[in-house]
């Protein structure tokens, strides 16, 4: 630890970045190999411990990026291997984006290693959880430090790998195994357009650093024709809309979006902790994380940003809607995130860069909040994910009560709590940046961003008033008991957190301070968009658009608005599920069970991809094996062959007719000839 | 004295040869066939000795000692093999002996 002792901890976290990775890596490697043996409190001390030590080191890290000198320090490690002439190097880069990211992923992941020693102290696997879990921070560290994209590329595989694991963590249980296979492959769909994105870039600029690439993007000019490589004819404007394409679908796919969101509500088959971190605060945002850093590209292709913007807003709006009537506490919280997510991607689809990770920030304290206080119902309520059956528990859960309502007010973007100001930065984003080539994506993605916020409300109420108020359904026998203070502790930091992170988006004079602490990440992404707004002006004949004006006056219609959209999702959830409209929701399912089915059923998407991908692709499999391999292959060459040699020696074996006499017969004539051959 | 022609020796030994080859061919009294063979060992050792005696070298009268070693060994493992067939199947008609095929 000898960086600490150093006089300049710039100088000191050149060495000691790639000890965030190891930490975790080692904890890993510990618990996973050892672990049965440890016994479960040297388990949880090892895995506590490293994601803890990676998180004094992030935020020291932190701490230098905000106040020190320096913006950026970077950890080469070693050089990999070369692409041609395009070296890879091993190297990790801290700046404010990934320090921030990183102080989330340990912090958060600290809090939740904490609540799974009380969680998952009864299950067999303890030891085996750790390791996965460590595993998991290691890669997601891998993938938020690494200082080009296949450094990032081993970390999004690493936390799918990670993921996979954790999901069908009670591999016994054939759905929750199917569930982690499905996340898997549904991310290896995605990640093949991640990998072409990497080659497409390769082959423009031939470098895969970020900080290369960001210098280059400086200067690049759409309009011209490339005249070499596989591009030749495409003008480098399409070139890099392309690439931005395909690495968006890698992000769609991990960050769980349209169309390939589906295998998020699957992947509650997880322990409940493992989706608090993996599937709602860290792993799912690494899409959004990855178009933030690569933004200053973005910003040259209106075309990909306004595709990111638009299918941001379009899994706002349907995760939402399929919220309404799934019955999982559980599920609520998974369609709950892939629509968070969408509001993110709507954030860095319009170019508000800083309100999309600040809402990536804010969701994971308050969505990690919500998931663990699932997890304390559960642990509670003898692993019982019905919300029909619950309600009443505030008497009995008081802190979990607590902690989810303040959570619940910070999601559904009530004043003044975090989500509020993280989901308006968004929208207020949405409302004010233009979209030369696409005018109306400002106004699509916020009108729809405000109906997304509304559903939140009125689904997050209802869950929670379904839960928490009202008197009990079901399982009237049991009695709930609230957890220990390993369970209640991290719910209590997490809702402080997810209070407490309103100050860095307020609106001062000068802008919210989130905004002018990610300004030097994101001034070249800033200053490629003036670029490109004004080539565009220019190409299109219009005036190049002032600025969008975000001081307090410019951003209050807007607040008022979000507001009193909130209040109207929390007074129908309260009309309806707990006021004098009790009854409605059934008769409303009675009056249109084809609506109600719909919803139920989450719009038949899962079914109609099985119809339309999943089986064709199964059938194809199926006639490759049964009739290229177990027919063509096996049957005709491979025994056909042996098939084929039998019959021509059933013709010669009669030859061998076991009288020794004929053989004799044979053997002088045949004697008698060759003599008369040779000697003849 | 006069010396008795190779070619006459070379003579008898081939038709030794062949009436053991036929016997060998046509009997169908294992005894018999057996006897055929030995008539055709006799048959190579008697031209075996007289190139001896008309090359002048000892090299033949050998050759016919490893003959004779094998015609021994043959008649006791053949003569055991015959008695075997008799046990077992009560006859000594090669026809009827031809379970080894296809």
């Amino acid at each position: 630890m000898e960086w600490l002792s150093a006089m300049n901890p710039a100088e000191g976290l050149q060495d000691a970045l790639r000890w965030i990775v190891l930490f975790p890596l080692f904890g890993a490697a510990v618990n996973g190999l050892l672990g049965k043996r440890l016994g479960r409190a040297n388990v949880h001390l090892v895995a506590c411990g490293a994601v803890f030590a990676s998180f004094v080191i992030s935020a020291i890290a932190l701490y230098t990026v905000s106040f020190g000198d320096v913006s950026r320090i970077t950890d080469q490690w070693w050089r990999w291997f070369s692409i041609g002439n395009v070296p890879v190097e091993m190297s990790l880069t801290i700046d404010r984006l990934s320090a921030v990211m990183m102080c989330v992923v340990t912090g958060v992941g600290f809090l939740i290693h904490i609540f799974s020693t009380e969680y998952m102290s009864h299950d067999e696997g303890y030891w085996r959880y750790f390791a996965y879990l460590n595993l998991f921070v290691a890669a997601m560290s891998l993938l938020v430090l690494g200082s080009n994209l296949l450094v990032m590329f081993v970390g999004w595989e690493g936390v799918g790998l990670a993921s996979y694991l954790l999901i069908g963590f009670w591999y016994t249980d054939d759905a929750k195994a199917f569930a982690g296979r499905k996340a898997f492959v549904v991310n290896r769909v995605g990640d093949f357009g991640f990998l072409l994105g990497i080659f497409t870039l390769v082959g423009l600029f031939g470098t895969i650093e970020f900080e290369q690439l960001k210098a280059l993007s400086a200067s690049i000019t759409p309009d011209t024709v490339l005249e070499a490589g596989i591009f030749s004819g495409w003008t480098l404007g399409a070139a890099i809309t392309m690439a931005c394409l395909f690495l968006f679908l890698g992000a769609t796919g991990k960050s769980a979006q349209l169309p390939l969101y589906v295998w998020l509500p699957d992947a509650m088959a997880g322990p409940t902790p493992v989706s608090a971190l993996i599937h709602a605060a860290t792993m799912v945002t690494a899409g959004v994380y990855m178009v933030a850093r690569l933004s200053f590209l973005y910003a040259w292709s209106p075309t990909a940003m306004a595709t990111v913007a638009v299918v941001g807003a379009l899994t706002a709006i349907f995760a939402a809607l399929m919220a309404y009537a799934q019955n999982d506490i559980k599920k609520v919280l998974a369609y709950s995130t892939v629509s968070q997510l969408g509001f993110m991607f709507i954030g860095v689809g319009v170019g508000a860069w800083w309100a999309a990770i600040y809402h990536l920030v804010t969701h994971a304290f308050f969505k990690a909040c919500l998931f663990l206080g699932s997890g304390s119902v559960m642990h509670a309520m003898r692993d019982e994910t019905d919300i029909r059956l619950f309600g009443g528990l505030r008497k009995e859960m008081w802190h979990t009560w607590a902690t989810f309502g303040i959570s619940t007010i910070a999601i559904t973007g009530v004043l003044p709590l975090s989500g509020f100001f993280s989901k308006d930065a968004i929208l207020h984003g949405a409302h004010a940046n233009p979209n030369l080539f696409f005018p109306w994506v400002p106004t699509f993605t916020y009108a729809i961003g405000l109906v997304a916020a509304l559903s939140t409300s009125f689904y997050m109420w209802r869950m929670f008033n379904l839960t928490f108020h009202g008197e009990r359904r079901g399982m009237l026998e049991h009695r709930a008991h609230e957890g220990g203070n390993a369970m209640v502790g991290p719910l209590w930091v997490l809702a402080g957190l997810a209070v407490g992170s309103l100050v860095w988006g307020l609106p001062l004079s000068g802008g919210a301070r989130f905004e002018n602490f990610l300004k030097p990440v994101f001034r070249a992404a800033d200053e490629n968009i003036a670029r490109m707004t004004a080539l565009g002006a220019q190409k299109l004949g219009v005036p190049v658009p002032p600025p969008p004006a975000h001081d307090f006056a410019a951003m209050l219609p807007g607040y008022l608005i979000a507001l009193v959209v909130a209040l109207i999702g929390f007074g129908i959830a309260w009309y309806l599920y707990l006021g004098p409209g009790k009854d409605i929701p059934a008769k409303i399912a009675q009056g249109a069970p084809a609506l109600y089915r719909a919803f139920a059923n989450k719009f038949y998407v899962d079914e109609f991809y099985q119809a339309v991908i999943v089986a064709p692709l199964s059938a194809t499999a199926r006639f490759l094996w049964r009739v290229v391999d177990a027919f063509a292959i096996d049957k005709l060459v491979v025994n056909g062959s042996a098939v084929l040699t039998g019959w021509i020696a059933q013709l010669f074996r009669y030859f061998q007719d076991g009288n020794v006499q004929r053989y004799a017969v044979v053997m002088a004539v045949s004697a008698v000839v060759i003599l008369w051959i040779f000697l003849g | 004295m006069g010396s008795v022609p190779l070619a006459h020796y070379l003579a008898l030994g081939s038709a030794l040869f062949a009436v053991g080859f036929a016997a060998l061919l046509v009997r169908r009294n294992a005894l018999v066939v057996f006897m055929g063979v030995e008539l055709m060992l006799n048959a190579a050792n008697m031209t075996f000795l007289a190139f001896s005696r008309a090359h002048q070298t000892m090299s033949g009268q050998a050759a016919a000692f490893f003959v004779i070693a094998v015609a021994a060994a043959e008649a006791a493992v053949g003569l055991a093999i015959m008695i075997a067939l008799v046990r077992n199947r009560n006859t000594l008609n090669v026809d009827e002996v031809d379970t080894l095929k296809y």
